[in-house]
């Protein structure tokens, strides 16, 4: 095994499992801020027994996003230092942005919001809801831009073989960058949706006490759900344009792939500049699931009197679709970066240039040590997550009120 | 330019040393046992400050990536078991803390206890030897990249990892000793009087371990400026030791604070103007100003970034002031 392999194994692995969490995180805080919104506005108790009960699975789901997401940051500068040295005066301005502007600023409002409860006035309390909202779209937002310029380099100049920026405005133009942004948010909001309408279902098929409450997220899930796919297919086919033009090796043949490949042998030396077959089998299968869920419109109509719910049919059916989008994004991103190989930034860095020059062994260490770790805590977090949705909604421990003072022990803690 | 963004780097690190530190501080302090109330209590205590804590290493990783791209893959990747095992902490005590109350029953909470001490001690451990090993230098190929692994198994860098073990526990334990209520405010702070000698203790055998070796004699560029930094440490131990003895957890928390952060003023400033250093005698390395991103970039990344420098520590502050305090019957529990 060489250190490129692994290196890149490594990356596969710990991106996709960072992306399974962080899909549900965009798409969840975006309901959340609707449902916490709502209940600021109306003051019906229900929006917050929501809020507690989606924000409870929001939280725990967050953990690995975070956990995740550390290890990806590290990662560049262990396993990838040839990027830092070569393209991190362009590549690494995106990303230290996108710290600064918005993970800091992420966590500390969730660190506020979760412990605010009852604590905070009300409109402060949903303001850093909000916060943590627009943050989170933010690091999405930033995170694409340094990923849609490894697609496609561009504002650089190349002066002793390092890149150096020349036009920042480029890498917020990238045609990479827009549609892909698109799909990404639209796809979260549809993984949002379906796990929302999903865990619902479960508890109505179950007869569980809160009728109501399901009942309500049922629907809210299903119409978000709905008007994501159709937007993730809008955004989905309006990638080929653009990533087809700038990436001609990507999406198979043509006289365009045949021009570039023969300028990069002339270029860089022969080799195989064409990506592996994977990536268009993910591409096909991803296209498959999207249409696929578009029979959720089929639902909607069901929606009236309940019938969705009455039928009990639809319920079982949106159960068995949840793994569906969670599929869908890895087989997406198998085929965006699988389909710029062998690059890491495309045309100009090859891989085995950007990766580290570190002995293969302890290449192999950190993947099997990671790959395990990531591997297990995922696991353990997903079964946390279906015990507590299982739960429902009577108590959860978020925004739990905290007891009354009592004479007796005015000033202790109450520890659940 | 470099210079105020090496600061920035610094700065950020530091802080997180001091935020995290009483994070993997209270995290190694779980290992006394103790009742589940009392554990609980002091995961409440670190409560809504935690998640704010490690984005300081977020952010200082942003930084040195945005800022010192070659400095970063050099760094990351010259002293990879480091950071694999700073690393690795990290990522168990940001798990263990926030899933360890979600399971109901005290076996699986007591498993995730101890999940957050392992994860504590990795990460203090793992920041010491990578401090340590920046002094100490790294041994770099013909063309100026690091090259091998092995020269981190040294008795300094061994030595530096466990001072940071006795610091963080020092510091954790002062933590507590200003926000549990009393009665266990003041065993908390009994507590800290008893680590902070072990704490001067440790500290002191690595310096004595450092001086004796030429690695850590090249690497420091300013010796006097190390000597100094290295009295402040001490002195500020010292005092934390009299303000607990006063009973004046604040002040004791601030030198403790100081503690933390000096260790990497002392790295940064005793190499000055390297950023790395080779550890071989005449010194050759990687110079600040060579490590930063070029002129445009560094630029960008000001005008983006630094008139939202306040803005980042105001919502901080915002944080640490709604939450200040002894906690109380009215404090939320959730981690
Ligand atoms: C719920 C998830 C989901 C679903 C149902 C779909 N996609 Fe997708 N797709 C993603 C989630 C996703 C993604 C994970 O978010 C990707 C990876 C990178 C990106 O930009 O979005 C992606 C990438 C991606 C790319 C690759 C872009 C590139 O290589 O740069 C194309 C062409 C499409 N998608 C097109 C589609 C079409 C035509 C779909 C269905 C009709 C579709 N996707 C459904
Ligand atoms: C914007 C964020 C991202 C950046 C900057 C990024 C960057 C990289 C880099 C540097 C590599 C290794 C070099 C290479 O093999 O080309 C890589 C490979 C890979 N990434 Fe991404 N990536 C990002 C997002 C993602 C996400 C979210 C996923 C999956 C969910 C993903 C999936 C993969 C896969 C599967 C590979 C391995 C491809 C291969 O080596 O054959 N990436 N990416
Ligand atoms: C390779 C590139 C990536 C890196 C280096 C990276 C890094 C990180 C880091 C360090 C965190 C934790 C921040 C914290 O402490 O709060 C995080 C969380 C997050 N990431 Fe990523 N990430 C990458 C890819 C992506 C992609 C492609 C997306 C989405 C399009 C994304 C979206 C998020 C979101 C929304 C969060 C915050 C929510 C959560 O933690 O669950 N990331 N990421």
């Amino acid at each position: 095994m060489d250190t490129l392999l692994l290196a890149r194994l490594q990356f596969a692995t710990t991106t996709s499992i960072h992306f399974l969490f962080v899909v549900v995180t965009l798409g969840l805080v975006t309901l959340l801020v609707g449902m916490q919104t709502a209940g600021f506005l109306t003051g019906d108790p229900k929006w917050e027994r929501l809020t507690r009960f989606w924000g409870q699975l929001y939280v725990i789901n967050y953990v690995l996003g975070i956990a995740t997401g550390i290890v990806m940051e590290f990662q560049f500068g262990l396993n990838w230092s040839g990027l830092s040295r070569y393209v991190g005066n362009v590549f690494g301005a995106p990303l230290a942005i996108e710290t600064l502007l918005a993970f800091f600023l992420e966590s500390t409002f969730l660190g506020m919001w979760i412990f605010g409860w009852h604590r905070l006035r009300r409109g402060l309390h949903l303001a850093l809801l909000w916060g943590v909202a627009i943050t989170a779209y933010a690091s999405a937002f930033w995170i694409m831009v340094a990923n849609s310029w490894l697609q496609n380099p561009v504002g650089y100049e190349l002066r002793d073989g390092v890149a150096h920026l020349t036009d920042f405005g480029a890498l917020l133009t990238n045609p990479t960058l827009g549609m892909a942004f698109g799909h990404v948010l639209a796809a979260s909001l549809l993984t949002g949706g379906m796990l929302m309408a999903a865990v619902s279902a479960r508890h109505l098929i179950r007869r569980t006490p809160d009728f109501a409450l399901f009942r309500t997220s049922l629907r809210i899930g299903l119409v978000v759900a709905a008007l994501a796919i159709a937007a993730v297919q809008g955004f989905g086919f309006a990638q080929f344009g653009p990533v087809g033009q700038v990436q001609p090796t990507k999406f198979g043949g043509g006289p365009g792939r045949d021009a570039l490949v023969a300028e990069w042998t002339a270029r860089f030396g022969p080799g195989d500049w064409t990506p592996p077959v994977l990536s268009s089998v993910g591409l096909g299968f991803m296209i498959l699931i999207g249409l696929t869920l578009g029979c959720v419109w089929l639902l909607l109509p069901l929606l009236w009197r309940d019938a969705v719910i009455r039928l009990r049919f639809p319920l079982w059916l949106i159960l068995f679709a949840l793994p569906l989008p969670f599929v869908a994004v890895l087989l997406g991103w198998i085929a965006r970066e699988v389909g710029r190989q062998p690059w890491a930034a495309y045309g100009l860095l090859p891989n085995s240039r950007a990766v580290s020059d570190v002995d293969a062994g302890l290449m192999l260490t950190s993947l099997v040590g990671f790959g395990l770790l990531l591997g297990a805590l995922a696991v353990t977090n997903w079964v946390l997550l279906a015990r507590h949705a299982a739960r429902g909604a009577h108590d959860p421990a978020l925004g739990r009120p905290p007891a009354p003072e009592s004479d007796d022990f005015p000033r202790q803690p109450v520890l659940a | 330019m470099e210079l105020a963004w090496y600061a920035l780097l610094g700065l950020f690190f530091a802080t997180y040393l001091v935020l995290g530190g009483y994070d993997y501080g209270v995290g190694l302090l779980l290992a006394r046992g103790g009742s589940p109330a009392a554990r609980r209590a002091a995961l409440t205590a670190l409560g809504p400050f935690f998640l704010g804590n490690e984005v300081w290493l977020v952010a200082a990783v942003g930084i040195l990536f945005g800022a010192f791209p070659v400095l970063e893959g050099e760094l990351l990747s010259g002293y990879y078991p480091a950071v694999l095992g700073a690393l690795a902490g990290v990522v168990l005590v940001t798990a263990g803390v926030q899933l360890r109350s979600r399971p109901d029953g005290d076996r699986a909470r007591s498993r995730w206890d101890r999940v957050v001490v392992a994860g504590s001690a990795l990460a203090a451990l793992g920041w010491g030897s990578l401090l340590a090993g920046l002094l100490q230098g790294l041994p770099m190929s013909a063309a100026g990249h690091a090259a091998g692994v092995t020269h981190l198994f040294t008795p300094f860098v061994a030595a530096a990892g466990l001072a940071m073990v006795a610091l963080v526990a020092a510091h954790g334990a002062t933590f507590l000793t200003l926000r549990l209520p009393e009665p266990d405010g003041a065993t908390a702070a009994r507590l800290a009087r008893r680590l902070i000698p072990v704490a001067l203790a440790a500290v002191g055998a690595a310096t004595v371990v450092g001086l004796l070796s030429d690695r850590v004699r090249v690497g420091a560029q300013q010796p006097l400026v190390a000597v100094l930094l290295m009295s402040l440490l001490v002195t500020a131990l010292l005092g934390a030791r009299v303000a607990l003895a006063r009973r004046r957890p604040g002040l004791a928390f601030a030198a403790t604070s100081a503690a933390l952060a000096l260790p990497v003023a002392l790295v940064g400033a005793a190499r000055w103007p390297w950023a790395l250093v080779s550890g071989t005698d005449p010194v050759t390395g990687l110079a600040v100003a060579d490590a930063a991103a070029s002129a445009p970039t560094l630029s960008l990344l000001g005008w983006l970034t630094l008139p939202l420098v306040p803005a980042l520590l105001g919502f901080q502050a915002m944080c640490w002031w709604i939450f200040r305090g002894r906690i109380d019957g009215r404090a939320p529990v959730y981690w």
